[in-house]
């Protein structure tokens, strides 16, 4: 394949966590090709903090969980590296504090964020970390890459779903 | 100036006296005084604790040890991007064509979100890498309509379903009535597996008729996809049998039957998915067809046929066994039949799926013989019956068969004068119908009716296709047919015309005589009554009254709703038992003299023409 055609690729990470009950939280990450096309999932099993670490992360025990613990631990161990990582939950953009590429997140109807931090791609508007604008000009230099109206909400639409299917499979053996 | 001297200032005179300003302090003697002044004395003495104080965490609190659990999919082949999408389908179905997705930046948001078909996985998964591969996979309306593998128009969302449950199935029997694109159902989920690595060598076996038709849907669906037929020498059969690199291969029955068991084993092709269409072929599970397929070696098995059970629920049987879903010489009752159909059948009627679909009317044209015909009808009943009781207990159903070809040979057409009351009122009809620029098809029991009626017909520019037309022929035919606006009349054989065949630009059916079987009848019915058509189909089954096929039409009215048991509500259309031994001596009020009763009598399809 030609270097041409290769930088002409892209991968999208989609990560996603959810809260276990009594059991902590899970979080999956599936990297897709460009049209959403299943390239590499991973997940975790429950990681659940205990009360010294609740007391001493405070507000940002979340943003830790989900973004440093699980999230860098996700993104370093998928053997298919995603350009840009997709999610959610707007804790998870702390993810970015960790890690080189860029990290997104899908744009609620109801937000509002400055228009200079936020990137249309594949017909969602995303939004990124605030000390990593560089991110907004990277996904744009890509866009094109993604189909016009690719839902970029789906794919984590499936994340939840193996994770949901995992939690039952792992915690019933 | 004065003269008077003033007296000098006198010098005032100023004394100092010293004043004593301290005060005499006396202390009362009180006793603490000294106490005050005293340097106080200091004592250390040492007190054991009780326990060592103990250091939390610190502010760099332990790593939370994380355990992944990891899946990664087969990126698939690498296909050739596809060619624009063509205008028009091959089959005049009118269908949306899809449009190209926009890349635009300027687009609005999706505001709504659109239909998903998801891939579920099958009960049969048990491993959760398994269950997560079906998971992850994106909807189908995705991956079809979105970006990767064109769709030349878009799916039914019910052959979306129906795409999504073949592809997360290794043993699956797709029953779907005639006319709802089983065809099509099945080369997009051979597409999506191919797609997704997880099938590379396909077998897919048809009757030889169904070959082009299945080059020209392949074509069509996937154009991207190489197909190669297997056709020739022997041994030029052999290399193709054995040739690696080639994703889809398609053989007839009769040469998978031929040509397989002769390849030594160890030489013979494997296969990750084998297709029967038309699966019925197999319904005897003695046969040699039934046995050689399943010795094919091969690791996803999918059956389909429109009639899953044309005589007895039995059939069923030799398919679950070919789909390797039910142990060898296995025969479950009615009741595991159905819990197995539930888990590997996947059948949808046209009533249930299609409720915009024009309708489908039935009439049945009561026609009273002509003299000639009455005449040499009832001469004919009256001797075959003497015959028949003089034979006594020699008496076989085949007898009994012989008489009931000659009687609704005659109900057709007289052979000795040529009157038939049926091609009068076809005349009839077909006037109307060419008039307004119609078509239609008339299917027959016999080539001999076929040729003899377009003898008589050949204002209406009459087409024939059966089996006795070399198959190079037919596509030609068919071709006309659609396109050429004076050929309003095409002739077939129920045997040759009733399967696999896409003719739903005729509006117009006539059924000139009786199939043994309502099944293959609904068959033929549906070569017409499919997707893409846009006007009611109107069915015209020519019945001759109190002969024969009155009779006939009778016992098979009663046995049609036999099966829903099996198959479900909304399917009393085209399952039906056709005639066995019993029923046939009762036409004549004869008793069988065979135990067998149950033996069906009707002439096999591969002895039709």
């Amino acid at each position: 394949m030609s270097a041409n055609r290769e930088s002409e690729k892209i991968r999208l990470g989609f990560m996603a966590t959810m809260e276990v009950d009594g059991k902590g939280h899970v979080g999956g990450l599936l990297v897709t090709s460009r049209t959403g096309r299943p390239l590499e999932f991973q997940c975790t099993t429950p990681v659940k903090p205990d009360r010294t670490q609740e007391i001493l992360y405070g507000r940002s025990l979340r943003p830790w969980l989900l973004g440093e613990l699980i999230g860098s631990t996700l993104l370093k161990r998928v053997a298919i590296k995603p350009d840009m990582v997709i999610v959610r939950d707007e804790e998870m953009l702390e993810l970015r504090k960790h890690t080189d590429t860029p990290v997104a997140c899908l744009h609620e109807a109801e937000a509002s964020h400055a228009e200079s931090n936020s990137r249309t791609v594949g017909g969602r508007q995303l939004y990124f970390h605030g000390e990593h604008s560089a991110d907004s000009e990277f996904v744009e230099s890509r866009a094109h890459l993604v189909p016009g109206q690719a839902d970029l909400e789906e794919p984590l639409d499936r994340v939840y779903e193996a994770l949901a299917e995992t939690v039952k499979t792992v915690l019933t053996r | 100036m004065t003269d008077e001297t003033e007296p000098p200032l006198s010098v005032p005179n100023v004394i100092c006296a010293a004043t004593d300003l301290s005060l005499n302090i006396d202390t009362i003697a009180c006793g603490f005084n000294p106490a005050l002044q005293r340097v106080p004395q200091l004592d250390a003495s040492t007190i054991p604790l009780d326990i060592q104080p103990g250091f939390v965490p610190s502010w760099n609190p332990r790593k939370i040890p994380v355990k992944c659990i990891g899946l990664t999919l087969p990126e698939g082949e690498d296909f050739l991007p596809s060619p624009e999408a063509k205008e028009t389908s091959n089959d005049g179905t009118n269908l949306r064509k899809i449009e190209p997705r926009k890349n635009s930046s300027d687009e609005a948001p999706i505001a709504k979100k659109p239909k998903r078909t998801r891939v579920k996985p099958p009960s049969g998964a048990v491993s959760l890498q398994d269950r997560l591969f079906y998971l992850l996979q994106p909807p189908l309306e995705t991956w079809l309509a979105g970006q990767e593998l064109i769709m030349p128009f878009e799916p039914f969302p019910y052959q979306y379903e129906g795409i999504a449950w073949l592809f997360a199935r290794h043993s699956a029997l797709l029953a779907d009535e005639m006319g709802l694109g089983k065809t099509m159902q099945t080369i997009t989920g051979i597409r999506l597996l191919l797609r997704a690595g997880q099938v590379r060598r396909i077998l897919l076996i048809c009757p030889k008729p169904l070959i082009p038709n299945w080059q020209r849907e392949f074509r069509m669906w996937a154009e991207e996809l190489p197909v190669v037929v297997i056709e020739g020498n022997s041994a030029r059969r052999r290399m193709l049998w054995t040739m690696p690199g080639v994703p889809i291969l398609i053989a007839n029955y009769e040469l998978m039957t031929r040509d397989l068991p002769e390849i030594p084993a160890e030489e013979r092709p494997k296969f990750d998915l084998l297709v029967l269409d038309e699966a019925q072929r197999i319904k005897n599970r003695e046969s040699r067809t039934a046995e050689v397929a399943r010795n094919v070696d091969r690791r996803r098995s999918w059956a389909l046929t429109g009639t899953p059970i044309e005589n007895r629920p039995e059939e069923l049987s030799s398919l679950f066994e070919f789909l390797d879903v039910v142990p060898a010489r296995a025969s479950p009752d009615l009741r595991q039949l159905s819990k197995l159909a539930d888990e590997h059948i996947l059948r949808r009627t046209k009533d249930l799926v299609m409720s915009d679909m024009p309708p489908r009317i039935d009439r049945d044209a009561l026609l009273q013989l002509t003299g000639a015909q009455e005449s040499a009808y009832q001469t004919a009943e009256k001797e075959g019956i003497i015959q028949l009781n003089d034979m006594g207990d020699s008496i076989t159903v085949q007898h009994v068969f012989e008489l009931v070809l000659r009687l609704k040979q005659i109900t057709n057409f007289d052979p000795l004068t040529g009157e038939s009351i049926k091609l009068e009122r076809l005349a009839a009809d077909m006037e109307e119908i060419a008039a307004s620029g119609a078509k239609a098809i008339l299917f027959s029991q016999w080539t001999k009716s076929l040729d003899w009626l377009a003898e008589r017909l050949q204002a209406f520019n009459p087409l024939i296709y059966h089996g006795g037309v070399p198959t190079k022929k037919r596509e030609p035919i068919l071709d006309r047919f659609q396109h050429d606006p004076h050929a309003n009349l095409l002739l077939m054989s129920y045997g040759t015309g009733a399967v696999g065949l896409n003719l739903q630009f005729a509006s117009y059916v006539f059924l000139f005589d009786r199939w043994w079987n309502p099944a293959v009848e609904d068959q033929a019915i549906n070569r017409a009554h499919r997707i893409g058509q846009t006007n009611p189909v109107i069915i015209t089954r020519f019945i001759c009254e109190n002969t024969i096929e009155e009779r006939i039409d009778r016992v098979l009215r009663e046995k049609r709703e036999l099966f829903e048991a099996i198959l479900g509500d909304g399917d009393n259309d085209n399952v039906s038992l056709s005639l066995n031994a019993n029923e046939i001596f009762g036409l004549f009020d004869l008793k069988a003299r065979s135990e067998d009763g149950a033996h069906s009598i009707g002439p096999s399809k591969s002895n039709a023409a």
